[in-house]
């Protein structure tokens, strides 16, 4: 079946959903449920990127700490009074810069991406750390929910990740630059030969993602009327359990967008069932780590069989 | 062609003996600065705060030579740390079976990355990466992120706060350690077959190495490590919580790649961890003593990572890049599997 792996992803929340429904009615109420889906927006953005970043064959996990970055860079911009959408801009060049660094190291040196991110991560983090030393950043009353009212304000960023969403998964499959990230992911050289610079298209997925990260902490920003500079903090193992569990292989070259959509959703669907199903929120961390683990496993067992 | 002078050559343009000037000029740098930097108790007291990582950088040593990774060693000594802490206080077991056990589970943990990584032939960065979060998250939940353990009795902190023979007591621990892993890697058929496995998997399984039970074993053998490293780590402070050794992943690969290991695989000597380890540990304490911030530290490490990395690729880069030039002929892209 063509798309056994995204309908069995399906499956798994449709039953989530089931026992949802049975356990804990309560959860399908309106507002409960948009602030759930505004909360999963940056999520969602930055997930989307991560995907074509594993698409193409790299990881990043520096992301967690790219999006703190911008975060507080864009909460101290707007402490200054600059207009809602110059900062927003401002985060999204700036996380364009960030992502631009890795791809540099990525393509243009022909690091190991996981190494390559696992040092800007740590290197971005305490930099920030040392500058701020814990310091929250107050944000202006304007910059809250874009200036809207918080309902607006929510389905405004719910709309902004959708639209994101959309137009990657359809890029992904119609316009050439996607077919090129697939192309590279499955084999670099064969895609080199075929007339694609590997090398260009993977620093431009990794621009790309950063950019998607600075969109992301704005979306964040918007949300709360201080900014953490802890923010974004295990956000790289979000994005990537989203991305694994909607079957985007970690070997690059296959899996779609709307899987990785119904992964995201699985995923945050998750944690409200363990709170009904009273199970401490410290647990969340080990189920992230399992349900990655359980993700590659259901892969590489499939993969065995396909191969005998 | 191997007569003195050109041995005594090479030797002067190896990447280790470049490494140990370095050390040198950091260490009488920070001497400079540092009132107190210099003294043998502040020595003492490098070595002392080196042993875990150092540690962690040992075990990572055949696994990078292999040409994979772990990311999940400093997780795993906070989970071991949790343990451990746990079957002293609440199973009423003496530090000594506590550890003993400690060092079990470590190996089971690393069984769990090996088994993943070996039977179902899955990436190492994702598996490790799965393990990384899984390991500090059951550390966490096991802890509901408040419990600490402490009030060891003296007899177990001997190993982590006390002298023995002149040197503190951890030091004799790490300094075994890497003299066995010295020997297992540079010594024996065995450990020689991991630069193998890293040059060439495939050609490995021609020369009839049984690359995927090698594979398990460096991965255990790191289980184990890190469960001693989170003994002495509690040791040493006295008290166990859930983020013990969180980052150190980081220390461990700086370490390993700054001591000239290829991240590719195939190239690198456990001495060179060695001195990496030392570049490393100097440089933390040396700023602790020139009364710079901790974070400073991190960040430096995380930059000096990204520069040892570069520093090694751009030669060749530079060399394929003129040699294509010269021959206008395209050549291949590296292409790499994760």
């Amino acid at each position: 079946m063509r798309h056994f792996r995204e309908l069995s992803v399906a499956g798994a929340l449709v039953l989530v959903l089931i026992v949802l429904a049975i356990v804990a009615p309560g959860f399908y109420q309106a507002q409960p449920l948009l602030s759930l889906a505004t909360r999963e927006a940056p999520t969602l953005v930055v997930a989307c990127g991560m995907a074509l970043v594993i698409i193409g064959r790299q990881i990043d996990i520096s992301v967690g700490s790219q999006f703190a970055v911008c975060s507080v860079t864009a909460g101290m911009l707007a402490a200054q009074n600059w207009p809602t959408a110059l900062v927003t801009i401002a985060a999204i060049l700036l996380g364009a810069l960030l992502g631009a660094i890795n791809g540099a190291l990525v393509a243009g040196l022909r690091l190991p991406s996981i190494v390559v991110t696992l040092a800007t991560m740590v290197t971005w983090r305490e930099a920030l750390r040392w500058q701020r030393q814990g310091a929250f950043v107050n944000l202006p009353d304007r910059l809250q929910w874009l200036g809207l009212s918080q309902t607006a304000g929510q389905w405004m960023l719910v709309g902004v990740a959708l639209v994101v969403l959309v137009a990657i998964a359809l890029a992904m499959r119609h316009v050439a630059a996607g077919r090129f990230v697939y192309a590279v992911g499955t084999d670099a050289e064969a895609a080199r030969l075929a007339g694609i610079r590997p090398q260009r298209v993977t620093f431009n997925t990794f621009a790309l993602l950063g950019a998607l990260t600075g969109l992301a902490a704005m979306m964040n920003v918007a949300q709360s009327p201080q900014v953490d500079p802890k923010s974004g903090t295990g956000l790289e193992l979000k994005a990537i359990a989203a991305v694994v569990v909607g079957g985007v292989a970690i070997s690059g070259g296959r899996g779609s967008l709307w899987g990785v959509f119904v992964g995201l959703l699985l995923l945050a669907c998750v944690a409200p069932a363990l709170t009904h199903l009273r199970i401490e929120a410290y647990w969340e961390k080990a189920i992230q780590g399992a349900i990655i683990l359980l993700a590659v496993v259901a892969d590489g067992v499939r993969s065995r069989k396909a191969r005998r | 062609m191997t007569t003195p002078h050109s041995r005594w050559k090479t030797w002067l343009f190896r990447h280790e003996t470049a490494l140990l000037l370095v050390v040198v000029v950091e260490w009488l740098s920070f001497n400079a600065i540092g009132a107190r930097f210099g003294t043998l108790d502040n020595n003492f007291d490098i070595l002392r705060h080196t042993a875990e990582i150092g540690l962690l950088a040992l075990a990572m040593t055949p696994i990078i030579l292999t040409g994979g990774i772990d990311l999940s060693v400093g997780s795993l000594l906070g989970l071991c740390a949790i343990l451990f802490g746990k079957l002293w206080r609440d199973a009423g077991l003496s530090p000594m079976a506590a550890g003993g056990i400690t060092l079990v589970i470590g190996a089971l943990a690393g069984g769990l990355n090996a088994s993943l990584i070996t039977l179902l032939r899955l990436p190492p960065l994702i598996v490790t990466l799965g393990t990384y979060s899984l390991f500090r998250g059951l550390a966490e939940a096991i802890t509901r992120g408040a419990d600490t353990f402490t009030n060891f009795p003296a007899s177990f902190l001997v190993l982590g706060q006390e002298r023995w023979l002149g040197l503190p007591t951890q030091a004799w621990l790490f300094l075994v350690v890497a003299a066995a892993m010295w020997l297992l890697v540079h010594r024996t058929t065995y450990g020689r077959s991991f630069r193998a496995i890293g040059f060439a998997p495939e050609g490995a399984r021609h020369a009839g190495i049984p690359v995927q039970r090698r594979l398990a074993m460096v991965y255990v053998l790191a289980g184990i490590i890190a469960a001693l490293a989170a003994i002495i780590y509690t040791a040493r402070l006295g008290q166990a919580k859930a983020d013990a050794g969180m980052g150190y992943e980081l220390f461990a690969i700086t370490a390993v790649v700054l001591g000239g290991t290829s991240i590719f695989g195939g190239v690198g000597t456990v001495h060179g961890t060695l001195l990496g380890v030392a570049a490393i540990a100097v440089l933390n304490n040396g700023l602790v003593h020139a009364r710079q911030p901790r974070e400073v530290a991190g960040m430096l490490t995380g930059a000096l990572l990204l520069l040892a990395l570069s520093g090694s690729v751009v030669p060749k880069l530079w060399a394929a890049w003129r040699a294509r030039r010269r021959s206008s002929i395209p050549s291949p892209a590296p292409s790499r599997s994760p």
